[in-house]
């Protein structure tokens, strides 16, 4: 019972973490990028892509919690 | 793409010019070399001033439609009819200022509403005086001494009227009682109900008069805006010719022009320079060499051609890069499908870029592009059974049954797309530097994982020893090849070849929460549904019109964020640079 609810707890973790630091990186670069296209909008490919970069720390997050809870 | 370079005397330039702008197949490239480059014609600058004025009068009067009018017609009126229009501009300025103004005095008396004294009377009195306060009157009676006052309570605000020789205690009083004073003023006369049925009634004229303006605007802009219309089409034109020779290279007495032109237009551009001129031109076409920076057009089908505006997002490629769309193309809508993965969510979506198709003109490109995916969602709905969430169709690909495979299948789909990237990249080195380069750089990735499949594979079934010997049998030598081809940048970016194709769990990760949110709405309208009243199904009903609606557009943008990452983050990289430059033919669309 005690095993299963720490791992229980620990893929909450896992996708929490993982999740609140995508946002956070996310939300700096993401600010950053604006100021970027404010100046030339050309360049929003190159944002979108700096945008995205980050979005693979919570798919981690997942893939960790997935293990921990077992489903893999 | 041909290199074209024109040379002629200077008695051919208008010739050519106009020749190469008809046509508008030729994209002119600014000279760089040691002749002098050339200026303007002689009327580019006052051309380009009339045009200003021009402009600026059409964002005024937007006008619609042509009309055919010449430039001296317009040259004559158009500060005249400049004036007429800022002067009916400040005009209606002035009234819509009134109007405002009036409208805050009508605020003002709405909020005296039930004082019956006519404000006027009193400040023409030699001994009263009076004050609007927003205060409570029974605080008031209660702080001050004096009784030489009156309260005429209003709506939202009172009169205090008072005799002259008191002003003193008043102010004393309302200050202690902390009344707000409201300035009042006084150019209406009479009670405040007559007052605010004296101001509709000017309020009423202004907009009456307003009106006036109004008509004036529109009869000058149907006048002589379709007219303004067809001469800046014109100006615009004989500017752009004006200021070609900017470009050129001159002489004394002749001009070089060079620029690039599509293979294929080669001959056209040559026939109908040669016939404008009588031949009294020399033309040299040549072929791209290495250090040229043509500028690129795309060369694509019917259907790749929507997903250019994908690549265009992007970046253009350059001219002797593989045009990438073909690629978006083939896996992009793919993924959408795979991902959302519902039949209901597949039209509504289509409906969705449907009308991005009609109303943003400008991006029908893209939508068309984004169509595919609406298609490809209705396949996987049809392949899963689903539609809006619901499990319709029986099939053996229920994926609410199949998500363990879908998670394996998911990391076969990366390993596929990344090394998809990794061979086009592969080609791109044979072509510009040969074989080995292509085997050292791109080849050594794909050789590092079969180098840990054959270890993991020997591991599994001869042990860890034997399996490490494999690994690093075929590990090493492709390491040092990867330095080679790569250089220390290769070593460094390897965890970014495992975390490019673990990002492809992406997909896995979109899949189940799309299934998850459609089923959440269908679960949230259930029990009012099932409660058989008729509130409770029009509630269930709602329930299910509205998260729908709101799924489909979070789906859409997840479907498209997610799946075009795919492509640009983890397939690109390993291949694309873009950073072409657009091929924009002088005179062309």
């Amino acid at each position: 019972m005690a095993l299963e609810l720490g791992a229980a707890l620990g893929a909450a973790i896992a996708i929490a973490v993982s999740a609140l630091a995508t946002a956070w990186a996310q939300a700096k670069i993401g600010t950053a990028g604006i100021g970027a296209l404010a100046e030339d909008d050309s360049l929003f490919g190159n944002v979108l892509i700096l945008v995205a970069i980050p979005e693979t720390i919570v798919i981690f997050g997942l893939v960790v919690a997935l293990v921990i809870a077992g489903f893999i | 793409m041909k290199k074209i370079r024109v040379t002629g005397p200077k008695t051919q330039l208008e010739n050519v010019i106009d020749s190469i702008y008809d046509l508008g197949l030729m994209d002119l490239e600014e000279y760089q070399g040691d002749l002098e480059k050339g200026g303007p014609m002689d009327e580019s600058e006052e051309l380009s001033e009339l045009l200003v004025d021009i402009r600026s009068l059409i964002s005024k009067l937007e006008p619609e439609g042509e009309e055919e009018a010449s430039i001296h017609e317009i040259r004559n009126v158009a500060s005249e009819i400049s004036g007429e229009v800022k002067e009916l501009e400040n005009e209606r300025d002035s009234i819509k200022n009134d109007i405002q103004g009036l409208e805050e005095k009508k605020k003002f008396y709405k909020k005296l509403k039930g004082v019956d004294v006519n404000l006027d009377d009193i400040s023409s009195t030699d001994s009263l005086n009076f004050k609007v306060l927003d205060f409570d009157p029974s605080e008031f009676e209660e702080e001050t001494e004096t009784d030489q006052y009156e309260i005429f309570a209003g709506r939202n605000l009172s009169v205090l009227v008072y005799r002259d020789t008191v002003e003193v205690e008043i102010e004393n009083s309302l200050r202690n009682v902390n009344a707000e004073e409201y300035e009042y003023s006084n150019s209406v006369t009479g009670r405040p109900l007559e007052a605010i049925s004296n101001i509709e009634q000017k309020i009423k004229e202004k907009n009456k008069e307003l009106e006036e303006v109004n008509q004036k605007y529109d009869e000058i802009s149907s006048e002589w805006g379709p007219k303004l219309n067809y001469v800046e089409d014109y100006m615009t034109e004989r500017v752009e010719k004006a200021e070609a020779p900017l470009n050129f290279a001159m002489t004394e007495k002749s001009f070089i022009a060079e620029g690039w032109i599509p293979s294929k237009e080669e001959n056209t551009l040559r026939n109908r320079l040669i016939s404008a001129t009588e031949n009294k031109i020399h033309i040299e076409i040549e072929d791209v060499e290495e250090e040229d920076n043509p500028p690129v057009k795309y060369k694509n089908n019917k259907a790749v051609g929507p997903f250019e505006s994908l690549t265009e997002l992007m970046a253009r490629p350059k001219y002797d890069e593989i045009d990438p769309s073909f690629l978006i193309l083939l896996t992009f809508p793919l993924f959408f499908g795979m991902m959302i993965g519902d039949a209901g969510y597949g039209i509504t979506s289509g409906l969705v870029f449907l009308a991005g198709i009609k109303f943003f003109p400008q991006a029908s490109k893209l939508f068309k592009a984004l169509l595919w995916t609406s298609a490809a969602t209705i396949v996987f709905g049809i392949i899963y059974g689903e539609f809006f969430g619901f499990h319709v169709l029986h099939t053996p690909f229920y994926r609410g049954d199949l998500f363990t495979e879908i998670f394996y299948l998911s990391i076969l789909i990366g390993v596929a797309h990344v090394n998809l990237g990794l061979l086009i990249g592969a080609y791109n080195e044979y072509m510009h530097h040969g074989i080995v380069e292509a085997l050292f750089a791109k080849g050594s990735w794909i050789l590092l994982q079969i180098a840990a499949l054959a270890a993991y594979l020997t591991a599994s079934s001869y042990g860890t020893t034997p399996g490490l010997a494999v690994g690093l049998g075929i590990g090493v030598p492709t390491l040092l090849m990867l330095y080679k081809g790569e250089g220390i940048e290769g070593i460094v970016e390897i965890p970014s070849l495992i975390s490019n194709i673990l990002s492809y769990l992406r997909l896995f990760g979109v899949c189940i929460a799309a299934y998850t949110l459609a089923g959440t709405v269908n679960q949230m309208a259930n029990p009012m549904l099932a409660s058989g009243s008729l509130m409770g199904i029009a509630g269930g009903v709602l329930i299910m019109i509205v998260g729908h609606t709101l799924l489909t557009f979070i789906k859409i943008m997840e479907g498209f964020l997610q799946g075009i990452r795919l492509h640009y983050v983890e397939q690109f990289g390993w291949f694309y640079e873009g950073g072409g430059r657009k091929y924009s033919p002088f005179g062309g669309e």
